[in-house]
């Protein structure tokens, strides 16, 4: 039997992660909606530490990107201008957390810029903007699985609980929802919504929806728990000591499905998150100015990006070590389950 | 003289969906009618599916009877309302087969053993604790087991846990759902002592219910055999067993296993 | 056969349901099609106030559902605003392209991801199924978006791949193996982005289910019979796999389904996608109500016969269900 806990572990990966990405003002070198219209779609900036002359700096450095002879969107580094990286920098101001002012940052430069991951059509620093966008995408993947998993709970406990046509007519629907492929009901549901919101009702309206989605099969998963928990000697013991079926949901029956949910909530985050991303790539969701993991890839869309400025992909990536650490959670939630099965898990509770 | 309980043509059927389709009405009481006298045992034998189990949640009022009468102290419980139906949940109390499932595996030995109390809340927080070490007392555990999961004590002891929480809140009725089945034959001799001793000192009235006759012999001084729901047989525990007028009683009986020493191969010498 | 028809008329009342459920949503939509036109100065008001009749936008609700049920049983599923022609045949050649991505795509992600997921089984717990699992951990942590808009970056770059489309302008003029060839290519990769999506998943489940199934002990007695491994793996361990392994592929058809939407968009492939897209930023009430039932369709016909191939192939539900 294994001491160690894997599942902590992730939970540990998981958390530096959010970490950063709630601190997004302290991370971030550049305010993500300031513009520099006179750089725009600068490629990303190489950090040195040796120069041009074979001198070795101690403080990392770029050189500044000036545009090539004869064109006109295509830049090389100018190495007659070094720009040294500042740690702890003093920048552009931001609230910490959302109410600690400050205005310093992890690193930074004087002057010209350094663009980690370049800049996109309005010369903002795609690095500051793909911080400041994991807030948005993670939230609104976080808040719509809280919304889901809930949803998931009350019906599926109502149907495993109470029963009878009750049960019937909950799982009906429950089917109704389960026929439409998912990512079809999504915009479905948007469609039928305002189109054009301000960024903050647009994050709640798509936190709705995507949450509106996928309670189905979660509910499945918790009216199955329930009903079998309903069966339980001790339940029935305590039924003989006169409690309540609220008690009863409440202290006995619910506690069941604890693991259920916190599996599912770790299956159901990064899809959500990718549902945002979807929704705001599209343009159904977070729209301009905000941030988003989404709407940084909208001009993608475009062929003449496409072809020149491949560096705007980058955000996609930006999901990755999310959803591998949220993958890791997932399985070592289930080995924890159900550690002497062989990863025995139904399609549904798995996706 | 009203007898302690007594059951008359108890009835209790459920519906069932089958795979087809359809719906097919089962009986698990058929007309069940017997009586208990106060301070006695009553031993309710028969195979699995005669009916037993059921017999005991509808007494402990658990399910309730599709018809008939059960008077428990002068009163029928089935024509109650929910709240006098909650006055005598106290006084009858069931014993379920199995520890590991009768015990929420989440809780430790203390929350389990309060709940009744805490359901009822009748006593006082110092009160509860008393009792709690008291009822752990009678039924042999030490009270530093408290902080314990289910799942850290052997079998035995999970069964006197259960046995202590039924005891919660003075019972005058146990009924004792296969309560030996699940355990070690060891086991089951301290077990049943433990019960009968409990019987002496408390004055309660049991319910014994098991497929084990062998074990029904032993405790009990009433017996009332059941098949598919009906009783085929009953009457003081000795004279059934010695004389069997049913079939499926001489069956029971012939299913014991005993030990022939005729019947044994001879020791090499 | 009282199950296949219990089972049609499931879904078939599935399907009645989700379109009353997406007329309902209608009631919700703020704005249509025409309140653009009404803000459009040089359309006269009166004008559109006769087209907001003359498509019904003022009646009832159920009188609305009532004349595109009756539109729909003549074959025409309402009308289209933006496109002004009935939705039928908008959605069918739409539809058509999207099943062929997809039917494509579910073909090749199993063809891969069965024999592969067996393959790894065998070797559970050893080297190379390790490396597998490791290898569909990382693709399965690469979020669909930056799959399809990664080939499609590739596709450009490289400029071996079409960047988008089905055909290529000069089509028509291909001859027949030509033409097959160019939608061969263009299919590449869209096909590619849902395969390489869905495969991770595929893949782990079916290891999960065949490994189950390796280590029952009717395994190890017919192993003890002497059956030769092929016999054994693919008529006693994969028959034994099949009810979750249908199960499975129930589910991955409508996995499928959504993850074309958004390949489809991003590689401007013309199917069902596009459109709904299209027809959600226009308000074009029926296209979108069209779209999604269409989708419908598809997963649930795609239940239907992993429904029926479950009857067919498992027979504990044939007993349970036929035989009484």
């Amino acid at each position: 039997m294994r001491t160690h806990h894997p599942f902590a572990k992730w939970l540990i990966i998981l958390g530096a992660l959010h970490a950063i990405v709630v601190c997004a003002g302290f991370f971030a070198p550049y305010d993500p909606i300031e513009q520099d219209r006179k750089n725009p779609y600068l490629p990303p900036m190489q950090l040195h530490l040796m120069d041009a002359q074979g001198h070795l700096h101690l403080r990392p450095f770029a050189y500044a990107l000036k545009l090539r002879e004869g064109t006109f969107d295509q830049y090389e580094q100018d190495t007659s201008q070094l720009v040294p990286m500042r740690f702890f920098n003093s920048g552009a101001g931001y609230r910490l957390l959302g109410f600690l002012p400050s205005r310093i940052h992890l690193f930074g430069s004087v002057g010209t810029r350094i663009c980690l991951l370049g800049t996109d059509g309005y010369g903002r620093d795609q690095f500051s903007r793909l911080l400041y966008g994991g807030q948005i995408s993670l939230l609104a993947g976080i808040l719509g699985a809280a919304c889901t998993l809930s949803i998931g709970l009350c019906v599926g406990a109502a149907a495993g609980y109470f029963g009878g046509w009750k049960d019937d007519a909950l799982m009906r629907v429950a089917e109704l929802f389960l026929a439409l492929p998912w990512l079809y009901l999504l915009f479905a549901l948007r469609a039928f919504l305002p189109l054009s919101v301000s960024p903050l009702k647009a994050f709640f309206l798509i936190v709705a929806v995507i949450g509106a989605v996928g309670w189905a099969r979660p509910a499945r998963l918790v009216r199955g728990i329930v009903l079998s928990a309903k069966e339980r000697d001790f339940v029935r013991a305590a039924r003989g000591f006169g409690a309540s079926d609220s008690y009863l949901l409440r202290r006995h029956i619910l506690p069941e499905t604890s693991s259920v949910l916190l599996t599912q909530a770790a299956i159901l985050i990064p899809q959500y998150v990718l549902a945002e991303m979807t929704l705001s790539f599209l343009g159904l969701g977070v729209p301009e100015p905000a941030p988003s993991w989404g709407n940084l890839l909208s001009n993608l869309q475009q062929y003449s990006v496409l072809v020149s400025y491949w560096w705007m992909y980058l955000p996609a990536l930006a999901m990755v070590p999310f959803f591998l650490g949220y993958l890791g959670l997932a399985s070592s939630l289930q080995e924890r389950r159900e550690p002497y099965k062989i990863e025995r898990r139904s399609p549904e509770s798995l996706a | 003289m009203q007898p302690f309980l007594k059951v008359e043509k108890l009835v209790k059927g459920y519906e069932r969906k089958n795979v087809a389709g359809t719906r097919e009405k089962l009986f698990a009481l058929d007309g069940v009618s017997f009586a208990v006298a106060q301070g006695t045992t009553l031993a309710v034998v028969g195979e699995s599916g005669s009916g037993k189990t059921t017999l005991g949640f509808c007494i402990s009022c658990l399910e309730i009877p599709t018809s008939g009468n059960i008077w428990f102290e002068g009163r029928d419980i089935v024509a109650l309302a929910e709240a006098e139906r909650r006055q005598v949940r106290p006084r009858i109390q069931l014993i379920f087969q199995d520890p590991s499932n009768s015990l929420n595996p989440r809780w430790s030995v203390q929350e389990i053993l309060l709940e009744p109390l805490t359901l009822q809340g009748n006593l006082e927080r110092e009160e509860t604790q008393q009792r709690a070490a008291t009822l752990m007392a009678q039924v042999g555990l030490s009270s530093d087991m408290f902080q314990r999961l289910p799942a850290q004590l052997s079998g035995g002891q999970r069964q006197r846990l259960a046995i202590a929480r039924a005891l919660a809140l003075e019972p005058k009725l146990l009924i004792l759902d296969e309560v030996l089945s699940a355990l070690d034959c060891s086991v089951q001799a301290q077990i049943a002592n433990l019960l009968m001793e409990l019987q002496r000192t408390l004055g309660m009235t049991y319910l014994f219910i098991t497929h084990d006759l062998a074990m029904a012999a032993h405790l009990a001084d009433e017996m009332v055999v059941m098949n598919r729901g009906r009783v085929v047989e009953q009457g003081p525990a000795q004279k059934v067993l010695r004389h069997p007028t049913e079939e499926i009683t001489k069956q029971l009986l012939a299913a014991v296993p005993s030990l022939d020493s005729a019947a044994l191969p001879p020791l090499e010498s | 056969m009282p199950f296949f028809f219990r089972r049609l008329s499931h879904a078939f009342f599935l399907l009645v349901g989700v379109s009353v459920l997406a007329f309902l949503f209608t009631t919700l939509a703020p704005g249509n099609y025409f309140d653009e036109m009404r803000l459009n100065p040089q359309i006269a008001p009166e004008t559109v106030a006769a087209l907001r009749a003359q498509y019904q936008l003022d009646r009832p609700l159920p009188v609305r559902y009532a004349s595109w049920l009756n539109s729909l049983l003549h074959g025409q599923m309402g009308f289209s605003f933006a496109y002004n022609s009935p939705v039928a045949p908008l959605l069918f050649l739409r539809a058509r392209n999207t099943l062929l991505l997809t039917i494509t795509a579910t073909l090749i992600a199993w063809g891969i991801a069965l024999p592969l997921g067996v393959w790894s089984a065998e070797r559970f717990g050893r080297l190379p199924d390790r490396l597998l699992s490791w290898a569909t951990a990382a693709l399965l942590v690469i979020p669909d978006l930056a799959l399809a808009l990664g080939l499609l970056v590739f596709a450009v770059r490289t400029d071996r791949f079409p960047s988008g489309g089905m055909t290529s302008l000069d089509f028509e003029s291909l001859p027949a193996v030509g033409k097959l060839r160019d939608l061969a290519l263009h299919m590449t990769l869209p096909v590619a982005a849902l395969v390489l999506s869905a495969l991770p998943l595929l893949i782990r489940h079916v290891r999960a289910a065949v490994a189950e199934v390796l280590n029952a002990p009717f395994m190890l007695a017919a192993r003890g019979h002497g059956i030769p491994r092929r016999t054994l793996l693919y008529r006693y361990a994969l028959r034994a796999a099949a009810n979750p392994l249908i199960s499975l592929f129930g589910f991955s058809i409508g996995a499928l389904l959504s993850g074309s939407l958004l390949v489809e968009v991003v590689m401007s492939w013309p199917g069902l996608g596009p459109l709904l897209l299209e027809s959600i930023l226009s308000r074009d009430l029926y296209v979108v109500i069209g779209g999604v039932l269409f989708s419908t369709l598809f997963l649930v016909s795609g239940n239907f016969v992993a429904d029926i191939l479950l009857y067919w192939a498992d027979p504990r539900i044939r007993t349970e269900s036929g035989a009484r």
